[in-house]
């Protein structure tokens, strides 16, 4: 069962660069470092790397920097045990042992849990602005580097405006400079710091703005709706949604995101920011039934309020006209789909554990 | 006024806090019979327990009669419609011990407790729940001992945390129903889940501010049978009713059958209906919580102090619900301080 | 070791600290302070963090490299203080073991035999690895112990601790459950009650509160004057270590009920006055260090 998986992750990827393996040829031979390497995003990305390696023959050799490297090797021995894979132990905001030949970084460094962000906002500020000062500190002494990429966030420019299709780049909003803000406030800040890094010591940084996401390695602990869907669902429960389901949001699918990422990393230019995302909205309450569909029986969908409460902010979707018109990028696969594979990833997975 | 056709839901912590007024004696029987007759008046939510909830029958606060094993079992068999509530103070019931058990046992809807500024020891409580497809709410107590901005800070946690709504509750009966509209306004306009709201009886404010929070956008209000509760009582639960269907709101509570829930509750349930007493005036304005109400009225006696002034003193010292010990305390220094006072 | 008969700054017990977070810092600056003890290493993963930036302040030996310093370092100490977590004690404590060190566990790992200073210092002496229970369990467990000493048929026994809201950190608020269950343990381990509970609040009032336990038993029978009798040289000892400890209310009989309060403020090393929580864990674990470092002189000195 754990090999379909993998074979499943492999495939997801393969999908995704077949056609498209050419646009990433300026990583052929080279040194990729990933800072907070061994998340959602890290473990995508990894993924991609060593399907360019074994189908493509891309020779990358990958570093991945992170704080958990222990619970990654034991959950992923498949990536953690390959020659071209090396992993190192380190915090974030004190970078002892890097690979000082990098062409390539990219900074993910940061934790998405939201439950963190609420009962520790210090120590996530700290993740994110320090450990943000700490890899830019590292960059400028890197010889080779070609470009580093910091994944910043969709949140940055707070609410979506009502007037507005979708969020662009340069929007000019901001999150309230309060605490139930800091995961957003600290990356707005952390994109300042990489500009100033620009700026001061020519650090070839640009900066991408994650949305939202979907797929396997994504935990379904974290309270967010896609997780919770997709946990009820999974553990023979209706599927809550809570607010009247109007909520308009948008996910990309895991190997879609490494992919874009990418192809940002070796295609922009330093100062660009770039957002990420899936730029086709669903309710709320579209998404739960796309999530029950996947299920047999399919599970009850319960709304557990009056609508009275809600109306704003209800949608937050990124404007990627810039991805699409300067990158080539959109989402290659439909969230019907994304649905469907994240669904049955989580199934392969249950019936492993049962076994 | 705004447009008032929407629905309210109730919750019905009869079972629960009125186990305060009793000294947490409700029996199998008793909770069975309200069961009964809140399910057949379609009541949303019934709420049983201790008073200060899960795993919290203790010296501290009062013993159960009933162990909160077989208050669920006794309540789960006797509500068809109505979904099972109960009340979690995180630091008395943990989750391995009390909640996993109690899940075990089918209860529908998880509200979570904490001091109103202490929302991050719910943590661990909401999540587990949410992830065990409960409904989950948070709860925030003694929400008059800080501000609006404040209480919306706490409030976001739970929310974050995977809460499906917050109720802030004046545990206190202090508020008046300026206090409340300005709060549920605030938690309405920023947070994306549902507000609730629940009143202590106080200063006779229940049914106004219960009121004044469905017009701001409330909706979940508690109520109980005959406002059986903490110290003055609750928001009376039939008068609620009646109130709510006239300006317009749909409860899915039939009048009638709650009316005789009301009646039951008095019969079978009560040794006296609550009623603003004195003391119970003193408590809110002090902002002290209802349930020390028992409590406090004993330990006067024993030291020889007047409740009033224990009531004041406590409110001095921004004592919060669970801290019952410290009303001997605080007794035995005034009691002190009277002796000196009389040389 | 030195045969001196008088403890000399050269006698004194080389300990490391592990974990360099509020606890492990006042640890340090309680060593710094004590005659038998000398601090060979600070150990922490953040050399920026504040707790490594006042012990570099203070000219203590530093290390951000975990428990791989001692095991790469193992002369750096004879006995080392565990201030990390306890999903990371139960990783480093075969590591200790293997080592042949001394450790004092401040984590709610609970390996070792839980210790109270006041309570179980001699049988605490003969382990090598010893747990400091929590700190509602340090302030409570003297008065339960000497309510299972002086009653009969304990029933029941029940602990409230107060805590001030500032006093308590993110890992303390996600970590209740286990507090809960840990002093449980504790109290029917030393008072042999049949069922024993805690409850832990959080008071946010400023000023903040001292740190309050208050223990409640239900016995048959309640002998006041003879818990009296066996608690109060219990307190005298434990004031020995923790200056702050008071017994504010009891025992008495009221309700039903035997009831004790005790009240801990802190020495404000480190940590306010007001975490006294903090504090009285702190000085027990430095309590149980010291009196290993009596009895190394001791042995040392009696030519062994």
């Amino acid at each position: 069962m754990k090999v379909k998986r993998q074979e499943r992750i492999r495939h997801d990827c393969l999908r995704i660069l077949d056609g498209r393996d050419k646009e990433l040829d300026p990583l052929r031979q080279s040194e990729l470092v990933i800072v907070g390497g061994t998340g959602f995003v890290g473990t995508w990305i990894a993924e991609m790397v060593t399907a360019l390696n074994d189908a493509y023959q891309f020779g990358i050799k990958l570093s991945l920097i992170s704080r958990s490297t222990e619970q990654f090797s034991n959950r992923l021995p498949h990536l953690a045990n390959r020659e071209d894979i090396h992993l190192i132990k380190s915090d974030v905001r004190q970078l002892g042992e890097f690979p000082m030949d990098a062409d390539w970084v990219i900074h993910a460094a940061a934790n998405p849990d939201i439950r963190t962000h609420a009962s520790n906002p210090l120590d996530t500020a700290s993740v994110v602005v320090d450990g943000t000062m700490s890899v830019m500190r590292t960059a400028e002494r890197l010889g080779r580097l070609k470009k580093l990429l910091y994944l910043s966030s969709g949140l940055v420019c707070g609410p979506q405006p009502a007037s507005e299709m979708g969020l662009a780049e340069s929007a000019q909003g901001a999150a309230a400079p309060d605490a139930s803000f800091v995961y957003a406030n600290s990356k707005r800040f952390a994109e300042t710091i990489c500009s100033a890094a620009r700026a001061q010591s020519r650090v070839p940084v640009l900066v991408a703005r994650p949305f939202s996401f979907v797929g396997p390695y994504q935990s379904l602990e974290t309270p967010w709706a896609q997780t919770t869907f997709l946990s009820d669902a999974l553990q023979g429960h209706a599927i809550r949604v809570l607010g009247d389901g109007q909520v308009v949001r948008s996910y990309l699918y895991g190997s879609d995101a490494a992919y874009w990422f990418l192809k940002i990393l070796t295609a922009g230019q330093g100062g660009d920011v770039v957002n990420v995302g899936s730029p086709v909205g669903t309710s709320l309450q579209d998404l739960a039934k796309l999530v029950a569909q996947n299920f047999e029986p399919s599970p009850e969908i319960m709304f557990n309020t009056s609508p009275r409460s809600l109306g704003r902010s209800a949608q937050l979707l990124p404007d990627t006209t810039h991805a699409q018109n300067e990158y080539g990028l959109s989402a290659f696969t439909s969230l019907d789909e994304a649905i469907k594979l994240t669904a049955q990833w989580h199934l392969m997975q249950n019936s492993q554990e049962r076994g | 006024m705004m447009e008032r056709n929407c629905t309210i839901s109730i919750s019905d912590p009869t079972l629960r806090d009125g186990n305060h007024a009793v000294g947490h004696q409700l029996d199998v029987e008793q909770i069975a019979a309200y069961c009964r007759a809140a399910d057949a008046a379609g009541v949303s939510i019934v709420e049983v327990g201790h008073g200060n909830g899960l795993g919290a029958s203790s010296l501290l606060v009062g013993e159960a009669k009933t162990p909160d094993s077989i208050a669920l079992e006794v309540a789960r068999k006797n509500l068809t419609k109505s979904k099972l509530g109960i009340h979690v103070i995180p630091g008395f019931a943990t989750i391995e011990r009390d909640l996993k058990p109690a899940l075990g046992m089918g209860v529908d809807v998880v509200r979570v407790a904490a001091h109103c500024s202490e929302a991050d020891i719910c943590e661990r409580h909401i999540s587990f729940s949410r992830g065990q497809g409960v409904e989950v709410w948070g709860c925030l107590m003694m929400s008059h001992m800080i501000s609006p901005v404040f209480l919306l800070e706490q409030a976001r946690k739970m929310e974050s945390y995977g809460a499906e709504g917050v109720v802030f509750m004046d545990s206190s009966g202090h508020f008046l129903p300026e206090d409340v509209r300005k709060r549920v306004e605030l938690l309405v306009s920023e947070l994306s889940i549902a507000v609730g709201f629940h009143a202590h009886n106080n200063l006779g404010l229940a049914i106004a501010n219960s009121i004044a929070a469905a017009e701001a956008g409330a909706t979940l209000l508690d109520g109980c049978a005959r406002g059986f509760g903490a110290g003055a009582g609750n928001t009376q639960l039939e008068v609620l009713v009646a109130v709510l269907e006239r300006l317009g709101y749909r409860t899915g509570i039939d009048l009638y059958k709650i009316l005789d829930a009301g009646d039951l509750a008095e019969q079978i349930l009560m040794q006296k209906i609550p009623s603003i007493t004195s003391v119970s005036v003193v408590s809110g304005t002090a902002g002290v919580f209802s349930g020390f109400m028992r409590p406090v009225s004993r330990i006067a006696k024993e030291f020889d102090v007047d409740p009033r002034d224990l009531f004041f003193e406590l409110g001095r010292c921004k004592i919060v619900a669970g801290q019952e010990d410290m009303i001997l305390e605080v007794a035995k220094e005034l009691a002190l301080q009277a002796a000196k006072g009389g040389k | 070791m030195s045969r001196k008969a008088v403890v000399q700054p050269k006698n004194k017990l080389r300990i490391a600290i592990i974990g360099s977070g509020n606890i492990g810092t006042d640890l340090l600056i309680k060593i710094l302070r004590s005659p038998s003890l000398e601090c060979g290493a600070f150990i922490g993963r953040n050399l920026s963090s504040v707790g490594m930036v006042k012990a570099l302040s203070l000219g203590v030996t530093v290390s951000a490299d975990g428990i791989n310093y001692i095991v790469q370092n193992p002369d750096c100490c004879e006995l080392i203080f565990d201030a990390t977590s306890a999903k990371s004690h139960l990783e480093h404590a075969p590591v200790f073991k293997k080592l042949n060190k001394r450790v004092i566990d401040l984590t709610p790992a609970k390996i070792g035999l839980m210790s109270v200073p006041s309570v179980n210092l001699e049988d605490s002496l003969a382990e090598f690895n010893v747990n400091m229970v929590t700190c509602g369990g340090q302030a409570s467990i003297p008065v339960a112990y000497a309510i299972g000493q002086s009653q009969t048929d304990v029933d029941y026994i029940e602990v409230v601790s107060s805590i001030a809201s500032r006093s308590a950190g993110p890992a303390t608020r996600q970590n209740l459950d286990e507090y809960i269950k840990t002093t449980e343990e504790g109290l029917r381990e030393f008072s042999g009650a049949t069922r024993t509970k805690a409850i832990l609040n959080l008071n946010p009032a400023e000023p903040c509160i001292d740190m309050q336990a208050t223990i409640f038993a239900k016995v048959n029978n309640p002998n006041i004057p003879k818990l009296v009798e066996i608690l109060e040289p219990l307190v005298e000892n434990v004031r020995k270590y923790v200056p702050g400890y008071e017994i504010i209310f009891g025992p008495i009989v009221e309700n039903d009920r035997i009831v004790v309060i005790a009240r801990v403020r802190g020495l404000g090393d480190y940590l306010p006055a007001y975490a006294g929580n903090l504090d009285i864990i702190n000085c027990a674990a430095i309590a149980m260090a010291e009196e290993y470092a009596s009895l190394a002189h001791s042995k040392g000195s009696t030519g062994e």
